[in-house]
C-alpha cells in the first residue's frame, strides 16, 4: 500500500496538479477570512464546475481550498474578534487581545505556522492510518455520538470558566436553535411556522455571522473616533524566520492539539470547532500560566489554529474508507465526496484499491497544502489582510457588513437568510451587553443536533431501554469523561478555596 | 363581437407561438432544477445526463443544471412544478420521495403537476447484515424477526424513503416485525451496521456495490439480477416477492406544448441505448432504468397509491 503512495507522487508534482493546490490555499484563505464566506461554500461552488477537470486538478483545488480556510478564519478572528469561519471561535480567544498589544502580527503568524503544522500532522494521518484508524470509528454508534456530543457541550460550558449558569444558558439557547427545522426522526415540523426555508435547520454559519460578525460592526460604528485599535505600525510585523525560534516551545502544544484534532476528525459529528475548543482547553490546563490565557497567550491561538487544521485530513478517514463525513456540521468532507463522486470515485474500502493514483494523490495535495500555508498564509494575512485594519472605521464596517450580507446570502441565495442572520445579530449584540458567553451557542447548536439525533437513535436500538446507553466500553468512558468535566472543576474550586479567575469570552 | 375577435386573435396568436416554439425549441438554454446540492446523487445524475440530453435534442440544445437545495428536495420540485410551462425548466424528481411528501407534509404540488419525461434510474433496495452475525440469508432473517417480533434493528435512510417502503412491503409479505432505526443518510446506517449497532440495513445497490466484502448481501429487490452484483441473487429467486427500489428522473411542469413534450420525451427516450451514456452513469453509483412519459406517469400514480396506503394504515409520523 506505501508503494502506491510513493507511485501517487510524480503525478501530483505535475504543473497543473501543483498550480491548483496554490490556487486553492489561495483561495481558501480570502473565502475563511471574509465572515459568512466557508470553505463548504467554497468547494460546494467550485464542485460543478469540476465535471470538466481532470481529477486531481479538482481535488487538489479542494485541499487547497479546505487547508486555507482552516486558517484564514484566523485572520478575521485575531485583527477584529471576528471568527472567519465557526472553527476559530476559539482563536479570539487570545488572538485578538494580542492584536490590541499590538502583537497582531505576531498572533497570526503563530496561527498560520501553528495551521500548517496541525495540517501537516493530519496528513500524515490520512496518508499512513487511514484503514486502521477507519476501524476506531466503527466503535462508535448512536449512543457513543451521543455521548460525545454530551461530553463536547459539558467541556464548552465549564471548562471555559466564567459563570456556568450564564455558559448554560447560552448553551440551551444553542441546542434550542438546533432543535428548529424538521424532526430528526420523524421529518415533522418543528417552530418552522411553515416555511420550507428552515426545514432543514438553522445553518451554522447564519447563526455565526450573525452572532459574532454584528456586534463588533455595531462596536466600530457606534464609536467612529476610537483610535485605540490596531494598525500595521502597531501590528508588529516581523519577517516570520525571526519570529519562527520564538514558537520553538510551543511544541507540547501543537504535539497534544495534533493529537486532539486528528482524534476528534475521525469521530462522527464533532469537527473542527469542538476539536479547537477541546485543544484549547487542554493547553490551558497544562500551561504553567493559566491565568494569562484569554489575555493574549499566543499559545493560546497556536492551541486552537493547530487544532482546527488537524481535523482537516483526518475528517477525510471517515468520508474516504465509510462515506461517512467525519464532521457532518462544517459539512466540508460531504460536499469533497460529492466532489470525489463526480469523478467516479466512490468511497469505500475498494477505493484504494481501485484508484490509487488519485486518491494517494489526493492525500499529497492535503500535505502540499498544509506545507504552502506558512509560505503563502503568512505574507498574504500580514500584508494584505491587515491592511484593511487601516480603514477608517465606518468604512470598515461597512465593508464587513457588505460581505456578511453576500456571504449569507449567496449560501442559499435566498433573503430569508440574511433576515434571519440579522435577527441573530440583535441576539448576539445583547448578550454581547450582558455578558452571555457566545461560544457555547455555537457548540450547542452543532452539538444539540447530534446529542438529540443519536440518543432517539440510540433508544429506538434499545427499544426504549435507557441501559443501552451505558451498554459498552466506549460509552462509559466517555461518560467518565464526562463526569470528570463536570465536577473536576468543582472540585478544584473547593481544595484551593478561591474562585477561579473569570473570564469574558 | 369585439370580445370574440380579441379572443380569436390571441388564440391565432398562441398558435403561432406554439408553432414557432415547436419550430426552434430548443430555441434558449433549458435550464434543469435539481432540489439537492452539487455533487449529491440527483446532482451527478443530472450533470451526467445533460450533455446527452443535449445531443440527442441537437440543434446546438444547451442544459444548464441549477442546485435549489432544501427541504429534502421539495424546494426545488415546488420550483419546477410552478415554472412556465415552455419547456425551458425542467426539474429533477425522486421517487417515492415526492410522492410521499405530498402526503406526509403539506406540499404545492400533486401528480397531476407535471409533465412526465422519463425516469432515468432505479436503484433497486437490497438487504445487507454484518458479517459474522449469523444472518446470513433472508430465510434465517425473516424466521428471527417472526420469532422475536421487533428484536431485529434496521438501519435505513430516512422514513418515507423507499428503504421505509421496502420494510413495509417486507413485513407485509411475511408478518415478520422489526425495529426501525432511521439514520440521516444511507452512509450512516450502513457505518453503523458495519460496527454491529444495528443488526440487519435496507440500502440501496449502489450504496453497497463497494462493500461486497465487508457485509452480508442477502438479496436484490428487482425481476432480474442486478449488473451491479451479478452474483447476488433476487428476492424472487429465494421465493419473496419483493420488488423496491429508488427512482431518479426528469419532469416539467403541467401542460407542456405536445410538440416540446414530444421532443424532450424523444431525447430522453435514446438515452438508455447509448452505451457511453451508461458506462458515464455506472461509474457515478446510478443504475440506469429508462422509462418514459405515460408508463413514467402511471409509475408515479402507483407508487403514489402504495405510499398513501401505508400512510393509511401505518402513518410514520
Amino acid at each position: 500500500m506505501y508503494s502506491d503512495l510513493l507511485n501517487a507522487l510524480p503525478e501530483v508534482l505535475g504543473l497543473s496538479n501543483f498550480l491548483a493546490v496554490i490556487i486553492g490555499v489561495i483561495a481558501g484563505i480570502v473565502v475563511g477570512a471574509m465572515p459568512g464566506l466557508s470553505a463548504t461554500m467554497a468547494i460546494s461552488v467550485l464542485v460543478p464546475f469540476t465535471f470538466g477537470l481532470e481529477p486531481l486538478v479538482a481535488l487538489g483545488l479542494m485541499a487547497g481550498i479546505y487547508n486555507g480556510a482552516m486558517y484564514g478564519g484566523a485572520i478575521p478572528a485575531v485583527l477584529l474578534r471576528i471568527p472567519g469561519t465557526p472553527a476559530a471561535v476559539a482563536t479570539t480567544f487570545d488572538g485578538y487581545p494580542m492584536a490590541q498589544k499590538g502583537e497582531g502580527g505576531y498572533a497570526l503568524q503563530v496561527a498560520v505556522v501553528s495551521s500548517a503544522v496541525g495540517g501537516i500532522a493530519s496528513a500524515f494521518a490520512l496518508m499512513l492510518l487511514a484503514p486502521p484508524l477507519s476501524k476506531v470509528t466503527l466503535l462508535f454508534g448512536p449512543s457513543e455520538v451521543f455521548w460525545v456530543a454530551v461530553f463536547g457541550l459539558a467541556s464548552i460550558i465549564f471548562l471555559l470558566g466564567g459563570n456556568p449558569i450564564k455558559g448554560l444558558i447560552s448553551a440551551c439557547f444553542g441546542v434550542f436553535v438546533s432543535v428548529i427545522g424538521s424532526d430528526p426522526i420523524f421529518g415533522t415540523d418543528r417552530y418552522t411556522s411553515g416555511q420550507l426555508e428552515l426545514l432543514d435547520g438553522i445553518s451554522i454559519v447564519i447563526l455565526l455571522v450573525g452572532l459574532y460578525a454584528l456586534p463588533p460592526v455595531i462596536d466600530l460604528l457606534e464609536t467612529p473616533l476610537k483610535t485605540d485599535g490596531v494598525n500595521s505600525s502597531k501590528l508588529g510585523t516581523e519577517p516570520i524566520w525571526k519570529t519562527l525560534p520564538r514558537m520553538g516551545r510551543f511544541w507540547k502544544t501543537w504535539l497534544r492539539s495534533s493529537f486532539i484534532g486528528i482524534w476528534i476528525g475521525i469521530l462522527p459529528g464533532a469537527g473542527g470547532s469542538m476539536a479547537a475548543f477541546m485543544s484549547y482547553n487542554e493547553a490551558r490546563r497544562a500551561s504553567r500560566t493559566p491565568e494569562t490565557w484569554g489575555e493574549g497567550e499566543p499559545e493560546g491561538v497556536a492551541a486552537s489554529e493547530t487544532a482546527n487544521n488537524a481535523d482537516t485530513a483526518s475528517a477525510l478517514i471517515p468520508a474516504l474508507t465509510l462515506g461517512i463525513p467525519g464532521t457532518a456540521v462544517a459539512a466540508v468532507a460531504a460536499v469533497m465526496l460529492g466532489g470525489l463522486l463526480v469523478h467516479g470515485l466512490q468511497p469505500g474500502p475498494m477505493l484504494f484499491r481501485e484508484n490509487p493514483d488519485v486518491v494517494f494523490g489526493f492525500m499529497w495535495q492535503f500535505l502540499f497544502g498544509a506545507i504552502l500555508l506558512i509560505l503563502l498564509g503568512g505574507s498574504l494575512a500580514t500584508n494584505s489582510f491587515a491592511r484593511l485594519l487601516n480603514l477608517p472605521r465606518p468604512l470598515l464596517g461597512s465593508v464587513i457588513i457588505v460581505l456578511m450580507l453576500i456571504g449569507v446570502y449567496s449560501i442559499h441565495g435566498r433573503m430569508f437568510d440574511v433576515y434571519l442572520m440579522l435577527g441573530f445579530g440583535a441576539i448576539g449584540w445583547v448578550m454581547d451587553k450582558l455578558k452571555f458567553p457566545l461560544p457555547p451557542v455555537v457548540l450547542g447548536l452543532i452539538l444539540g443536533g447530534f446529542a438529540e439525533e443519536n440518543l432517539r437513535l440510540a433508544l429506538r436500538i434499545g427499544r426504549g431501554d435507557w441501559t443501552v446507553l451505558f451498554a459498552n466500553t466506549t460509552s462509559l468512558v466517555l461518560v467518565a469523561l464526562t463526569v470528570a468535566v463536570v465536577v473536576g472543576p468543582m472540585v478544584k474550586r473547593r481544595l484551593a478555596k478561591r474562585d477561579l479567575r473569570t473570564k469574558e469570552t | 363581437m369585439s370580445n370574440f375577435m380579441h379572443k380569436a386573435v390571441l388564440t391565432g396568436a398562441a398558435i403561432m407561438l406554439a408553432g414557432a416554439a415547436w419550430a426552434e425549441y430548443p430555441e434558449k438554454p433549458i435550464e434543469v432544477i435539481v432540489g439537492y446540492s452539487a455533487g449529491g446523487g440527483t446532482d451527478v445524475m443530472a450533470r451526467t445526463a445533460a450533455p446527452f440530453i443535449e445531443k440527442y435534442l441537437g440543434d446546438g440544445a444547451s442544459v444548464v443544471v441549477k442546485n435549489m437545495p432544501g427541504a429534502s428536495g421539495q424546494i426545488g420540485i415546488t420550483e419546477a412544478a410552478h415554472a412556465d410551462a415552455d419547456g425551458y425548466t425542467l426539474g429533477t424528481f425522486n421517487l417515492p420521495g415526492m410522492m410521499a411528501r405530498t402526503i406526509d407534509r403539506e406540499a404545492e404540488y400533486d401528480t397531476e403537476s407535471f409533465t412526465y419525461l422519463a425516469n432515468v434510474v432505479n436503484d433497486p433496495n437490497v438487504i445487507v447484515t454484518r458479517k459474522g452475525s449469523g444472518l446470513d440469508s433472508i430465510d434465517k432473517l425473516i424466521e428471527e424477526a417472526t420469532a422475536n417480533p421487533g428484536a431485529v434493528t434496521v438501519g435505513m435512510s430516512s422514513l418515507g424513503g423507499d428503504d421505509h417502503f421496502m420494510l413495509i412491503k417486507l413485513q407485509e409479505l411475511t408478518g415478520a416485525e422489526f425495529t426501525i432505526v432511521p439514520f440521516k443518510g444511507s452512509a450512516p446506517a450502513r457505518t453503523a451496521l458495519m460496527g454491529g449497532h444495528v443488526a440487519m440495513g435496507i440500502l440501496n445497490i449502489s450504496e453497497v456495490a463497494e462493500f461486497q466484502e465487508e457485509l452480508n448481501l442477502l438479496g436484490v429487490a428487482t425481476e432480474e439480477r442486478s449488473e451491479f452484483a451479478p452474483d447476488l441473487p433476487t428476492f424472487k429467486e429465494q421465493g419473496v416477492d419483493l420488488v423496491n427500489g429508488s427512482m431518479r428522473g426528469f419532469v416539467a411542469p403541467a401542460g407542456l406544448p405536445e410538440e416540446v413534450e414530444a421532443k424532450l420525451v424523444e431525447a430522453f427516450a435514446q438515452l438508455e441505448a447509448d452505451p457511453e451514456f451508461i458506462e458515464a452513469m455506472n461509474a457515478t453509483a446510478n443504475p440506469v432504468e429508462v422509462v418514459t412519459g405515460a408508463e413514467f406517469k402511471a409509475l408515479t400514480q402507483e407508487l403514489h397509491d402504495l405510499a398513501q396506503g401505508v400512510w393509511e394504515t401505518s402513518p410514520w409520523n
